[in-house]
Order: C-alpha cells, then structure tokens, then sequence
C-alpha cells in the first residue's frame, strides 16, 4: 500500500524571533500589539535597536519622538545607549 | 275578628237560611262552571248568588273556593294527563336513547299537542275565573256607588290563579322534565342551523352579505338588519313559529325561567360545538371571523325571531327598565327591523362572550402545539390575542402554559436544541398577544431558568447563532437559521433606532412618544421596572439566559477556533458575515479577538499564497514522475497569532520525515518573507487529504495529521504492535489506541491480539474480500470528530485552568475565617484580588469552581457554607 498526499493544510503560529517576551516600553507580549494597535504581526512589527534591544515599533518611535523634543540625542529605554534603528 | 262575631250574633235565621242557600248554589254553581267543558250558560247564574254572599261579607270565602275549585280541576283534567303524556315518553326514552335521533318527530309532535291541551285547559279555566270577577264586579257596582279599583281586584285574583297554575306545575315537575327542554331546543337549533347551513351554501349571494355583516361588526353595530337574510328566514319561520308557540306556552304555565334555561343552554352548547368544529386542530386559519357570522346566522337570528314572536321580551323590557345599562343609549335605528331589542343586544354580547371564552380555552389549552408551528400557526395566535383582549384572561394561559411547558419541554427528554428553538417561537408568539412583554417574562422565567441548569445551553446558542439552516443534524433544521436572522434582522433595527434617536431631539417627537405612552397591564410586576421590559429582543432574552455576554462570547470564540482551524481552503465569507452582525450586538471590543482571528486567517492565505509563488514552478513532467516524493505545493498553512487564539492542545506527534522535511522548507520560506519572525508548527493540527493506493483500488480520505502519521507507518511495514507503533509515531499509546480505530473502523487496518495482553497487533487489511461496506463510507470524511477530541481547550478547561490562581486564596480565607458562604468568598475575592490578574469571574464560575474542589476533596460544603476539608 501507498500513501499519497494531496493536500496537506498544517496549522502554525508565529512569534517574533526576539529574546525577550514582552515589549519594555508597553509591557505587552511581542506576539500581541501594542496599546494603540488591533492586530498584531505586521500591522505592529518589532524593531530593533543598534543595542540589540526589540520594542514594538509604534512604542519606541513614540518614545525617540518625545526624547527628541527634549535632548538631542535619543537612548535606548532599556541600556541608555544611544538608540539607533538596527540596519 | 270582635266586628265579625258581632256580625254573627246580629245574624237571625233568615239571613242564615239566606246564606246557606246562596253557597250551595254558587258550590253547584262553580262545579257546574268548572266542569262544564266549555259550557259557559250557567255564568249569568252565578252572578245573584255572588252578590247575595257578598253582602253578608263573604267574598273572601267566594274567592277562595273558587280558585281552590280551579285548582283541583286543573290537576284533575290537566296537569296529570300533561305529565302522563310526556313520561309515557320518557320511559321509552330510557330504554334507546339512540331511537330518538331517528324518531325525528317524537318531541316535538307530543310536546306541542301536550302543550297546546294544557293551555287550553288553562285558557278555559281563566275564563270560568273572568266570570267570577264579572260577577264581583256587578255586585259591588250595585253595593256601592264607589268605584271600587276593579282592575287591580280582577288583576289579583288572575295573579293568584297564575302562580295556582305554575306552583301546581312545578311541585309536580318531573325531575327529568329540564332535560327534556333543553333536548328539544337543542334538536330544534339543530335543525334550525342545518338549514341555515343549506342555504348559506347554495348562495353566493351572501357573500355580498358577508362582507357586510363583518363591517357592520367591525363598526360594533349588530347586524340584525338580515334584508337579504329574511329570504333566508322566511323558510324557517315556520320552525321558528313552532318554537314559538312552545316557548309561549310554556311560559304561560309560568316555565319562563326554566324554559330560558333550557334555550340557553341548548344555543350555548350548540355554539360550543360549533366553535369546537371550527377551530378544531389547525392553526393555520384563522377562525374567529367565521364563528362570528355563525353567531349573527344561527342564533341570533333564531332569538330574533323568537323574541319578536314573543311580543317582543316583554320580561328583558321590564327587567332593564330599573337598571338602565349603557346598552340602552345605543341608537335604535337598524333597518329593516323596527329595533332590536335590547334584549337581544344582550343576547349577542353574551353570545360573542362566549365564544370567545369557548375559543380562548381551546387554545390555550394547545398552546403548546402552536407555538410549536408558530410560524404556520400565527392566525390561530392572532385568534386568541383577540380573545384574549375580550376576556382579559390573561394569567389563565400564563398558568396553563408554564404547567404544559414543565410537563412536556423543561424534561430530561428534551434537547437543549428543542428547547431553545420552543423558547424562541414562544417569545415571538407572545410578542404578537401581548406587545408589553409582561406575560412573556412570566412565561420566559421557567425555560430560562432551566435552560440555566443545562450545560450545553451556550454552546447550542453559540450554534445556533453562527450555523446556517442545516447547521446541526440533531437540531431542528430552521433554528440555527432563525436566530442568526434575528441578529440580522437586530442590525437592521439598530441603524433605524438610531436614526430614531436623532429625531428624538426634537420635541416633537418627544411629546409623540410621551402621548403614545401606556400604562403597564396590571399583572406587571412592579418590582421590574417597566423599561427594560418595553424592548423584546430574542438575542438580548438569549444572552441573558446565559448570565453575560463574556461567557457567550468566549464560547463562540472557542467555537470559531475549532472550526477555522478544521478548515482546508481560506473560505470565511459567511464567518465573517457572522463576526459582523456580532460586533454590532456585542460591541467592536469584545469581539476584537475573534477578528484577529479571521484576520489570521486572510493573512495566512496571502502569505500562503506568497510562498507559492516565490518556489520554482514544478515542470509538469517532474511532478508526474516523481510520485513519491512530495512538493511543497501540497503543503497549505494556517497560521495564527497564538495570543489571541484560545488556547490550543498540543499533543506530541512525530510526523513521517518527508512531511517534516516540508513543514520546514515552509518554515524556512516564511522566515525570509517575513523576517523577524518564524514559524512555531501546531503539527497535530490541521487536515490532510489522502489517496490510499493499493493495488486494485484507490481509496481517498480527509483526516487529522495524527491519522496521516499512524497511516503513513504503514508504508514500509504491514504489520506494527501498537507500542512500536507508538513510539514511531511520537504519541502514548493509549492515544494511539483511540485514534487508529478510526482507521480500523473503515477497514483499511485490523487488530489482532499480539504476545503481550495489551500490546496489540495492526496489520494492513490488503485483500478486497472484506471491502464490502468500505467502498460505501470511504469517500472524505472529516474523522475529527471522535469522542472529545478537539483541537482547542473547551471554555471549562480554560476556566479551571484561570481559576487555579485564586485556590490559594480561598483556601487561606477559609483557614482564618472557618466557614463562608458563596457569596462572602466571591466578595471577599472582587475586593482583594485587584492585581493582576485581577478577578473577574461570575458567582456561577466560582461556584462550579468550588465544587470542583469539593470534588477533590479539598473543601466541603453544609448548610451553604464552605468549610475546609479536615
């Protein structure tokens, strides 16, 4: 006997592949949104910071646009290096 | 009595001689007058000695032998052989009652002629008595020139032979004399209709007549007016006249009383029957409009005639005339007819009363059933809202349909299905009685409460809110689809209450709804405020069944899970359109997850789709040849924001090395689309669609991927003991056991005892001998289903699981307070547990919770209380 597949509908999730769980600024899980978000995944996309520290994208540019009104330079939350978008 | 013994002293012979001579003549006189069969000669002859006796003050005495002479006379000739006559009957009706139906002429032949004798008898008698009062009258005319009020003497004497007659009638009445009367109207009405019924057949003419009657009645005039209808009569005016006479007899011999008894009844059981007949077992005719123009055909017309015949109800005439009723200020201009007697407007409404009595206890006496086929049933509904509006019986159908739902719907017997589509057709029916909803909440409570105890309720809801019709086999086709019309037919409310709400700023509109506002019927429980009660809505009365919409939700949440992820193409239209019409009932927020979750499912079939396109396409000839080897275009993916999923069931499973192979190319490709992010397999989840080649036949299935697996093992080796098998396949084995039945079951493998008592042996079932039945049941079926076995955790689990966090809690409470009630615990938990995860479960919850630990022997439960398990 042999078996033939002719369709095969597997099932999956997907999580970001960051070290941490949640988001530092808003503490919310990476796999979830961020407070002003309703879907997660590419509707509320991670970045990553030159010190390898992930945030929710809409959290951390919130976060460099308030720090940019009242210093120069903008630091990472979570190590006070100077954030820069990871390329 | 000292002016009379001075008479009698002042008497000398002569005058005592005189007196003794007068009596025995008016003695032989009066019996020669009484007896004389119609010889009336020897009245002149009374008159001397009538006055004779007068003067000396005996005219009392006169009177009195007089009448005690009529007396024996009429039992004498009369009263016996009126009796005689009509018991000679009533002992062959003893014997057959069934003879009489056939003897058509009996009752009435010798009713009438016993009558008619019976009257004249009395008809003589009163004459002998007119020469009586005669005779006083020209005596005292000669005594006196005073005018004696002769009218009021000859009045009494005639009164006092009257009330002679009836009392010497009625002592010796016949007990079965009543039940003799009514049969006969009874026959007679019967007669009566059947012939109205000819000729309302052999006419159309009357349809004409008909529509004219219903407006009359519609204009709450009485349609007595009958100018077409007198053609109709004139052929029983001589029935009619017939009953007339009887009638009229009767009540001459002072029967009035008993004989309207026996017409009554006789008119009210023949309406009865009537109404039985006519609205029978269907519903679907509405029946109160015919019965009404049977009532203006058939008994109002025959009591038209009758009272008319009578001289017009002299004794309702008489009888109004000290109690004035509103009746008597209605204009008395009917055509036709001179006016119909307030009797007989009495006579309608008492009628019309009834019949709505007789029909309101019909129904609701089959509530039930109607509300069964409401939809069909809805004329019969409307029927009994106006009865029901007539006599005000409103709490007579509330008790006897809560008794007959509790008897025959609120059993162990009943689905929950049932049950809930039962509730739904009655909350419609009751809405179209009694737009207020009072009764409905009455009515509601017991089903809703039942419905409480029930586990399964939220999930039949949830079904019947996301199924189409056919949506559930056990379920009666109609309801699924119903409710979820009701939320469409909810939407389409919603937006035109809010263009409601903006026309309600003015004030206009305001003083509309104010005027249009009504009081509550007086059965409304005050306690319920009366707002909430304004606004019937099927989902609003389904949820609160539920307790809150949270649980419902959650429910259809994990409802949606099991079904999307049990889906192998992208289709979610009609989830969709589901998801949408819940959103307006439920509010965007609630239902946020369930969107993400469809919307998990549009992006899966992008990014599947984007997948797809960035592999080589397979030349045809390769994907020919290589049979064996499996693409990457065979391989569909679902793939899910896990978070907002319900939490799902993993199960270890290994699957066969080249799918795994796929599993991780997808991966793979998935990484590079979508960068930052990777893919985490649900690998027992899913469908797979598969051929099974054998040599002589092909065979296709739709299973799980853990069907798949064990199915695929069998490849390389025919034969497997279920623990190898087991271990190949990355599961336990008693889960191995459970699912290959499903492959056993369609014949493609079989079970041996092995060397080992529970380990078993599979084989390969290669021969086609045995593959009767298997060719029947082998085309795609969806083998998920088996006992339990779901792909995502059921609301309990989750609720346990949730739950967990707060037995520490509870346990230290008990432990300082000893013993607390249900409600002090959930309190005493709303108040301290508000970090997170903060408590948000219903008393139910925790009650459920609750006995599960009493369950597990970790609490225990006297008198309400919760103690700590020593």
């Amino acid at each position: 006997m042999k078996v033939k597949i002719l369709n095969w509908h597997a099932v999956a999730s997907w999580t970001w592949d960051a070290q941490d769980e949640a988001c530092g600024i808003c503490r919310m899980a990476f796999d979830g949104c961020c407070p002003d978000c309703k879907f997660p995944g590419d509707d509320c996309p991670l970045v990553w910071g030159a010190c390898n520290h992930s945030f929710h994208l809409h959290c951390i540019l919130k976060w460099v646009n308030s720090q940019n009104s009242q210093t120069s330079q903008p630091h990472c939350p979570m190590c006070r290096r100077e954030w820069q978008f990871k390329a | 009595m000292s002016s009379d013994l001075g008479i009698l002293d002042s008497l000398g012979d002569e005058a005592i001689g005189d007196i003794l001579q007068s009596w025995s003549g008016f003695c032989a006189c009066t019996q020669a007058l009484v007896d004389g069969r119609g010889d009336l000669s020897v009245g002149p002859d009374l008159v001397p000695l009538v006055a004779t006796l007068c003067r000396h003050g005996l005219a009392s005495l006169v009177r009195d032998h007089f009448l005690h002479a009529l007396e024996e006379t009429f039992k004498k000739n009369a009263v016996f052989k009126f009796w005689q006559q009509l018991h000679a009957y009533y002992d062959a009706q003893t014997l057959a009652v069934s003879k009489l139906h056939s003897q058509e002429g009996w009752p009435e032949e010798i009713l009438n002629k016993s009558l008619e004798e019976i009257c004249s008898e009395k008809g003589y008698l009163e004459k002998c008595l007119l020469i009586l009062i005669h005779a006083f009258q020209s005596c005292e005319e000669s005594i006196s020139a005073e005018k004696v009020n002769l009218e009021q003497y000859g009045s009494n004497l005639i009164y006092r032979y009257q009330l002679m007659v009836s009392s010497v009638l009625l002592t010796t009445l016949p007990r079965h004399f009543p039940e003799m009367l009514r049969f006969y109207f009874k026959k007679k009405l019967e007669q009566l209709s059947t012939l109205m019924a000819e000729d309302y057949e052999d006419g159309n003419r009357f349809q004409i007549d008909d529509q004219k009657s219903k407006s009359n009645l519609a204009s709450g005039e009485m349609d007595v007016d009958g100018s077409n209808r007198e053609t109709i009569f004139s052929k029983n005016t001589s029935l009619v006249k017939n009953i007339g006479a009887v009638v009229r007899d009767l009540r001459s011999l002072g029967f009035t009383s008993l004989t309207e008894d026996a017409y009554a009844s006789a008119i009210f059981s023949l309406l009865k029957a009537k109404v039985h007949n006519l609205a029978g077992d269907d519903y679907r005719a509405p029946v109160l409009g015919s019965i009404k123009e049977w009532i203006q055909a058939v008994p109002l017309q025959f009591l038209h005639a009758l009272l008319a015949y009578l001289g017009d109800s002299f004794d309702y005439d008489s009888m109004s005339s000290g109690l004035k009723s509103p009746l008597a200020s209605r204009p008395s201009c009917y055509p036709g007819i001179d006016s119909p007697s307030e009797g007989l407007v009495r006579w309608q409404l008492r009628l019309e009363y009834f019949a709505y009595e007789t029909l309101q206890d019909l129904r609701i006496g089959k509530l039930f059933e109607i509300i069964v086929d409401y939809p069909d049933s809805y004329p019969a509904i409307q029927d009994l809202k106006q009865c029901l509006e007539y006599t005000g019986q409103h709490s007579k159908l509330v008790d006897s349909f809560i008794s007959s739902l509790r008897y025959r719907l609120l059993t162990a017997g009943a689905s929950t299905y049932d049950i809930l589509h039962q509730y739904m057709s009655t909350i419609k029916a009751l809405r179209i009685i009694d737009p207020t909803g009072v009764f409905l909440e009455a009515v509601g409570e017991p089903i809703r409460d039942y419905l409480r105890g029930r586990k399964d309720t939220i999930k039949c809801i949830v079904t019947m809110l996301t199924d189409g019709p056919g949506g559930n086999p056990s379920g009666p086709g109609n309801a699924g689809d119903s409710l979820l019309e009701e939320l469409n037919r909810d939407a389409e409310n919603q937006e035109s209450t809010d263009y409601d709400d903006d026309i309600n700023s003015d004030d206009k509109q305001a003083w509309i709804n104010a005027e249009r506002w009504e009081p509550d019927p007086v059965e409304a429980d005050p306690l319920k405020g009366s707002r909430n009660r304004r606004k019937i809505d099927i989902l609003g009365m389904m949820v609160s069944i539920i307790g809150s919409k949270d649980q419902l939700v959650n429910e259809y949440r994990v409802m949606l899970a099991e079904k999307l992820l049990n889906k192998s193409d992208y289709d979610i239209d009609s989830e969709i359109r589901t998801l949408e019409l819940l959103k307006i009932h439920f509010g965007e927020s609630s239902m946020q997850k369930c969107e993400i979750m469809l919307n998990d499912l549009i992006d899966s079939k992008r990014t599947n789709a984007n997948i797809k396109a960035s592999l080589p396409q397979p030349s045809l000839s390769g994907s020919e040849q290589g049979e064996t080897d499996i693409s990457l275009h065979i391989l569909d993916a679902t793939i899910i924001s896990s978070n907002f999923w319900p939490p799902i069931q993993a199960e270890s499973l290994n699957i066969p090395a080249s799918v795994d192979q796929l599993l991780c190319d997808y991966a793979k490709r998935f990484h590079e689309i979508k960068t930052p992010r990777k893919l985490l397999w649900k690998k027992n989840l899913g469908t797979v669609k598969l051929e099974l080649q054998f040599e002589d036949r092909n065979m296709q299935f739709t299973v799980t991927p853990v069907h798949a697996a064990i199915i695929m093992q069998f490849q390389e080796q025919t034969s497997w003991t279920s623990k190898n098998l087991a271990a190949a396949t990355g599961m336990p084995v008693d889960t191995l056991n459970r699912r290959i039945n499903f492959w056993i079951s369609k014949g493609i493998l079989a079970e041996s005892a092995g060397s080992d008592s529970d380990d078993h042996v599979f084989t390969i079932v290669d021969d086609v001998n045995n593959n009767g039945l298997i060719h029947g049941s082998s085309e795609g079926l969806l083998a998920a289903d088996e006992e339990g076995e779901r792909s995502v955790a059921s609301v309990e689990e989750q609720l346990r699981k949730e739950m967990t966090v707060y037995e520490k809690f509870i346990i230290g409470m008990l432990t300082n307070f000893g013993s607390m009630t249900l409600d002090r615990i959930h309190n005493t938990l709303k108040m301290f547990c508000v970090a997170e995860p903060s408590y948000d479960k219903s008393l139910q919850q925790l009650q459920s919770f609750l006995t599960g630990l009493i369950t597990e022997e970790k609490l225990e439960m006297r008198d309400g209380l919760y103690f700590l398990k020593k």
